[in-house]
């Protein structure tokens, strides 16, 4: 019998650790959204468990893309054949959802983007600065700091009557602005939707400023959950936003398309290690590298003692005595 | 036995050095310049520097700290202006100030102001000012300063000829390659020469650039006399000297049909390039819709953030051209 072929795409984001498996067709035929809680490898080796415990036996890898702040580590671990920036990613995945979409707003934990396309190629974008305030990670530890689950936090913003002025340009002015209001007796409900008001206010500001946004406007990323932040955007953009049905694996499902359309330019085998890789013990150590004052913090990454990747020497020293599994396209 | 001289590898040493190196060694000074930027530099330089100061400001600390105890002197001079008309950074003013409060133990800083601004002859003026520290016949310091001017006018010259200006003072990039294009991408990079020439402190982006295919240009390739043209044509004269520099070198990206992309790298909480790359946003989106993108630096050493922007950046690019003849089926 003729094995069916599928394509894996992995997103190893800052706050969560997505996977997608895509047929032939460039179906989404299974997704799995984990939390990263601080351990990229564990998370990603984890869903690999998942994922072999609930695919047919029949099915087989013809092609792996990895994505997101984690995207080498990732790619070193299960053998990547395309390791792509996050932003690429995203704008790949919108576009095959919503063929002729115009903008993309993404947030994500640690970061935020805007993209814009023009006759379905991106011709402008912009990332947040230094400042990760209004991104996932930050909602996330307002929700537990107010002791409400992240998936309810929307939830109060839209039953806020009268949402107070929270300072949105930094996390820590946010925070503290919070507390005050907090202090002085405004209902947590107004606190939410002014939060989330101010979050949008700061998106608006220090991202999309000076660039149009024109319909249609898809908005994907984990923080696309949250109907506050989708309700205050389309307060302050006086336009309707689309949340893409796999809104929150967005990155990884494009991390796929992009293996794919790899794969079919004719790049041979694939790099995947196969999902046996998930029983396999991944150690990575950090040394700090004496050979000159630049102390580089080298990372090595090994499985079952043997090394298998190397990053972070600014000179190559380290990382040159290895092949590593980093698709092209990676600047490291 | 020669004075020796410490001239920190920071700031004003990415554009005058090779004017410096001439002048003292005419005069028969030892120079000594710091170490290329590490993380010790610039751990140094943060943790001994005023908090609000500005990145590169933190770093000409650690560069102090790396020189101070093996040199006679310390070459800090006041910098106020250093083109006509124009200011530089009022931190550059006060550097020798911030540097003297700073720390206990010191040599001997030579500080002097050098101030452009109404005439070159208070140039002429700082500079045997300056040369008085190491020599007495004036006319000998006189051939210094003319034999520094001509060092550095060959140094702007390779760089109006295509060479850059990082590989000229420090030969640790891989070189640009000559020649065609060969589908290589050219990105102008608009930046302070101490960001864009400090391969440390903007986490080798010109190396980056380079190994991703594309050439990289900067303001120091566009000659002084298309720089003063184009800037000339802005509704009122800028105040400063990077900022007509960069001006300039915008709008005359606009004439030129061989620039696939602009990168402005900025240092975060820099005042004048909190203006200028505005100014410079506007000008290339206005006309020409030219691929643009800006890169904010600071002390982060994870370099992820940087990498994710710049390769999207470069994929953008590639996917416009490629694109280029594509018209919609949706109109």
């Amino acid at each position: 019998m003729k094995k069916t072929g599928y394509y894996l795409g992995v997103d190893v984001g800052s706050v969560s650790t997505n996977l997608v498996v895509m047929d032939e067709d460039e179906n989404i035929v299974y997704k799995l959204y984990l939390r990263t809680c601080g351990k990229p490898i564990n998370v990603l080796l984890d869903g690999m468990k998942t994922l072999a415990g609930n695919l047919e036996k029949d099915v087989y890898i013809k092609g792996v893309g990895t994505t997101g702040s984690g995207r080498q580590l990732a790619g070193a671990i299960i053998g990547a054949d395309a390791v792509k920036n996050e932003i690429t990613a995203h704008a790949v995945a919108a576009q095959r959802m919503i063929p002729d979409v115009n903008t993309i707003l993404e947030i994500g934990g640690q970061d935020s983007k805007i993209i814009i396309l023009k006759n379905g190629v991106v011709c402008d974008f912009a990332m947040n600065t230094v400042c990760a305030a209004g991104t996932g990670s930050f909602l996330d530890r307002q929700a537990s700091r107010l002791g409400i689950p992240i998936e309810e936090f929307g939830s109060y913003a839209l039953r806020s009557q009268s949402p107070v002025r929270i300072a949105g340009r930094c996390a820590v002015f946010a925070e503290s602005d919070m507390i005050h209001k907090q202090q002085t007796g405004h209902s947590l409900e107004d606190i939410i939707g002014g939060l989330c008001e101010a979050l949008v206010r700061n998106y608006l500001n220090n991202l999309a400023k000076g660039k149009e946004i024109s319909e249609p406007i898809v908005f994907q990323g984990g923080v696309a959950a949250n109907v506050g932040i989708a309700a205050a955007f389309e307060r302050a953009l006086g336009k309707r936003l689309v949340i893409p049905k796999y809104y929150d694996v967005m990155g990884a499902y494009g991390a796929a398309l992009i293996a794919k359309k790899k794969m079919e330019e004719g790049k041979g085998k694939t790099n995947f290690y196969g999902f046996e890789t998930a029983e396999c013990s991944y150690k990575s150590k950090s040394i700090e590298c004496k050979g000159c004052s630049n102390l580089c913090e080298v990372i090595e990454i090994s499985s079952d003692g043997e090394t298998i990747a190397r990053w972070g020497d600014r000179c190559g020293k380290w990382s040159a005595q290895l092949k590593s599994a980093t698709g092209d396209g990676s600047l490291m | 036995m020669k004075k020796k001289i410490g001239i920190p590898r920071s700031l004003f040493y990415y554009q005058l050095f090779p004017f410096w190196k001439t002048f003292f060694e005419e005069l028969g000074a030892e120079i000594v310049v710091s170490d290329r930027t590490t993380k010790k530099i610039l751990d140094d330089g943060v943790k001994s520097c005023v908090d609000e100061a500005c990145l590169p400001v933190k770093l000409f600390h650690g560069h102090v700290i790396n020189l101070k105890d093996r040199v006679d002197c310390l070459f800090i001079p006041r910098y106020t202006s250093i083109s006509r008309g124009e200011y530089v950074c009022p931190k550059f003013g006060g550097l020798p100030d911030m540097i003297r409060n700073s720390f206990e133990e010191l040599p001997q800083i030579i500080g002097t102001e050098i101030n452009l601004r109404k005439s070159n002859a208070a140039a002429f003026k700082a500079a045997l000012e300056i040369g008085s520290y190491f020599c007495s016949h004036k006319k000998r310091i006189e051939r210094a300063c003319h034999m520094a001017l001509k060092a550095y006018g060959d140094f702007v010259k390779q760089g109006v000829n295509g060479k850059f200006p990082g590989d000229l003072l420090d030969g640790s990039q891989p070189k640009a390659v000559a020649g065609s294009r060969n589908g290589r991408l050219n990105i102008v990079v608009i930046g302070h020469a101490y960001n864009l020439y400090d391969s440390y402190i903007n986490m080798d982006l010109v190396y980056k650039l380079r190994c991703s295919n594309a050439n990289v240009i900067t303001v120091e390739n566009v000659s002084e006399e298309i720089i003063n043209e184009k800037s000339a044509q802005l509704f009122k004269r800028m105040f400063w000297n990077f900022g007509r520099k960069a001006a300039g070198t915008a709008l005359h990206i606009l004439d030129r049909s061989d620039i696939d992309g602009v990168i402005y790298l900025m240092s975060f909480g820099c005042g004048i390039d909190s203006f200028v790359c505005d100014l410079v946003e506007r000008k290339l989106r206005h006309s020409r819709d030219i691929p643009f993108t800006i890169l904010t630096i600071d002390e982060h050493s994870g370099e992820a953030g940087l990498n994710t922007r710049l390769e999207a950046f470069l994929d953008m690019i590639r996917w416009r051209k490629e694109n280029e003849n594509y018209i919609s089926a949706h109109g």
